[in-house]
């Protein structure tokens, strides 16, 4: 079981690193790599997809920043958010937004695993926490 | 109450406008106290995790898709797709003075509900042990009050003396003595005003311990008046294996502060044979690699970088370690005794066989040794316990024809007779740990054969007798012999009629 968890694990990497091209998911790959796992069906084809998903999972998270705002934000203040993104993180950043009125004010903006919290929701948390 | 807003303001104001970048990742799975999660993608090694409802955790296993995690502390609340953050520190604990006569948790946390600690610093759990520079050589003395240990098998300031035996036969009598002697020694140094006097804190590190274990040993310092210089590091049991992992780093932390800051430190770990039980566990189910004994290959670091915190440093203090290793069936040639007693200084060999035969501590004179040696002893006891250590290994390789007494020789005779004298001699009860003046003055008396004449069944009664007698009508002899540290012509001769005085009026 661990074996096959092991080799699932391994062909799904493989996979994930022929679906990337220059720095990037490419749709076209994905499908081809899916019609590569339905042809080739076999016992653990759902752990190598699973695990598969979860890696172009991981790395369409960092081409997204996910912007949380309580308010209204306008389109000029994402693109900015986009552009300041994609300078740092030196590839291209589209940025989305989610309301969330649980942050009171302020933004959070998620980009992979990396998280920039300026939300009043989240100086309260880091205020109670240091009392 | 307008105080206690403003103190909250000044908080608010305190806090950035700048939005504060953290790393996060999400629990996959949670089970045995270890989670996995998914991202954290700048986490370090050794790093302090956050996780959901105050617990903490650190990063043991880096992967390449996922971070195996530890968890100290309460994981009942963990579910799997909780967020956790990086928090950019190393795990630290509370250090200082007012630790002092408290009873604390692996992270530093008080358990004894006594109230918070008001600790100014915290040191990293873990820590390079000091280079080679840094190091002064081992050579004042650590009295552990056990006439056996001190005379034969000396301990100095800075040295790692290994406790070893099987389960029951007083490894941990032998430290908590040891503790209680230098509260004792404290308690008369400071009394006595002297500048130079350096006191000696002690730490017991209690690793896999049962909880009523450490309430008995919480109980015996407190009644001997221990537990103001004492500091506990409790990780029963019943806690989680990632506290008995780190618990020993915290109790080495805490004792890190006194030798760096020019005071002398003791720390007690009991025991290793757990700890490495606990790492054991720990790296299982973190899916390490197992070797031997399905211990990971890097159990003997677990020890090593550990005891090497140890130390006698040039210009400040010093911390003492005394690890103890509970071994199987009298098997020192097992694993993890064989890892420890190649890490430490010298060790102390308890046996089952010397512990049934009422002689406790059962100390095996002949496997114990100290590598430090006579460095560690004041020049009196080397004058009165030199040959000790010759005279009962000739009486062990004569004990076989013991049966014969009556048809051997004079000088065999005398040899014989001799070392049961000393046997008997170095019996001490439990939690009675004696000056290191009183024992130059016992072992003075045997030496000039002064317990020859008494039935080697009634030396222990004869010997107590005498200690009372030296504590009660010579205290100003033995306040000399402990100043001078040293056995001149004028204080033999006054030992020498204390003793006849002593003769005179015993009987046996």
């Amino acid at each position: 079981m661990a074996a096959a968890a092991k080799q699932a694990q391994q062909l799904a990497r493989q996979l994930f690193k022929l679906s990337v091209v220059d720095g990037a998911v490419s749709a076209d790959r994905v499908a081809g790599v899916l019609a590569y796992v339905e042809k080739h069906a076999s016992s653990n084809s759902v752990l190598v997809l699973k695990a598969y998903r979860r890696l172009v999972a991981v790395e369409l998270a960092k081409s997204e920043a996910r912007v949380e705002h309580a308010g209204i934000i306008a389109a000029p203040a994402l693109s900015a958010i986009a552009a300041a993104m994609s300078k740092k993180y030196g590839r291209a950043v589209v940025a989305t937004s989610r309301p969330n009125p649980a942050l009171l004010a302020g933004l959070r903006v998620r980009v992979g695993d990396d998280v920039y919290e300026s939300s009043v929701a989240g100086q309260l948390a880091a205020l109670s926490l240091s009392v | 109450m307008s105080t206690v807003l403003d103190q909250i303001e000044q908080q608010i104001a305190k806090l950035s406008t700048k939005a504060v970048k953290k790393n996060t990742g999400n629990i996959r799975t949670i089970a045995d106290g270890v989670a996995k999660i998914d991202g954290l993608s700048d986490v370090m090694y050794n790093e302090m995790v956050a996780f959901p409802g105050g617990a903490i955790g650190i990063a043991l296993n880096l992967e390449e898709s996922e971070v195996g995690c530890v968890i100290l502390g309460d994981v009942s609340k963990l579910k799997e797709g909780d967020e956790v953050q990086t928090t950019g520190k190393l795990l630290s604990v509370p250090v200082g003075k007012a630790l002092l006569g408290r009873v604390v948790d692996a992270l530093g946390n008080p358990v004894d509900g006594k109230g918070p600690i008001d600790s100014k610093e915290t040191y990293p759990v873990e820590r390079i042990a000091p280079g080679i520079m840094a190091r002064k050589s081992v050579n004042q003395p650590l009295f552990t009050g056990i006439m056996a240990i001190d005379s034969m098998i000396p301990i100095g300031r800075g040295q790692r003396e290994l406790i070893i035996g099987d389960r029951g036969t007083g490894k941990t009598t032998i430290a908590i003595d040891t503790i209680i002697n230098q509260a004792k020694i404290n308690k008369v140094g400071i009394a006595s005003g002297d500048a130079k006097f350096r006191p000696v804190y002690s730490i017991y590190v209690a690793i896999g311990q049962k909880s009523s274990n450490i309430v008995r040993t919480v109980a015996a310092l407190e009644a001997a008046g221990a537990l103001e210089f004492t500091i506990i590091v409790a990780a029963t049991a019943a806690d989680n294996p990632a506290n008995q992992y780190i618990a020993p780093y915290s109790g080495a932390a805490i004792g890190e502060w006194f030798m760096e800051n020019g005071m002398d430190a003791l720390i007690v770990f009991d025991d290793l044979s757990k700890h490495a039980v606990a790492y054991r566990q720990i790296s299982l189910i973190l899916k390490r690699p197992s070797g031997r004994e399905a211990y990971p290959g890097d159990v003997f670091y677990l020890h090593s970088r550990l005891l090497e915190r140890a130390a006698r440093l040039d210009g400040k203090g010093s911390l003492t370690a005394l690890p103890i290793i509970e071994t199987l069936a009298g098997d020192v040639s097992a694993y993890i005794p064989t890892n420890v007693i190649s890490i430490t200084d010298g060790q102390i060999f308890l046996e089952t066989d010397l512990f049934n035969q009422g002689i406790r501590p059962a100390v095996s004179v002949g496997l114990s040794v100290s590598r430090v040696g006579s460095s560690a002893q004041i020049k009196a006891t080397k004058q009165v316990g030199g040959k000790l250590k010759g005279e009962l290994a000739q009486f062990r390789e004569l004990a076989a024809f013991a049966q014969f007494g009556s048809d051997l020789d004079a000088k065999t005779k005398g040899q014989l007779d001799r070392g049961a004298r000393i046997v008997e001699l170095f019996k001490q009860p439990a939690f009675s740990p004696s000056p290191i003046e009183l024992q130059v003055s016992v072992l003075f008396a045997m030496q000039k054969g002064f317990f020859d004449p008494i039935d080697a069944k009634k030396v222990v009664a004869a010997a107590a007798d005498m200690k009372n007698f030296f504590t009660t009508r010579k205290d100003a002899l033995l306040t000399e012999i402990r100043t001078k540290a040293a056995l001149d012509k004028d204080i033999e001769a006054k030992l020498q009629a204390a003793c006849e005085e002593w003769k005179s009026g015993y009987t046996a």
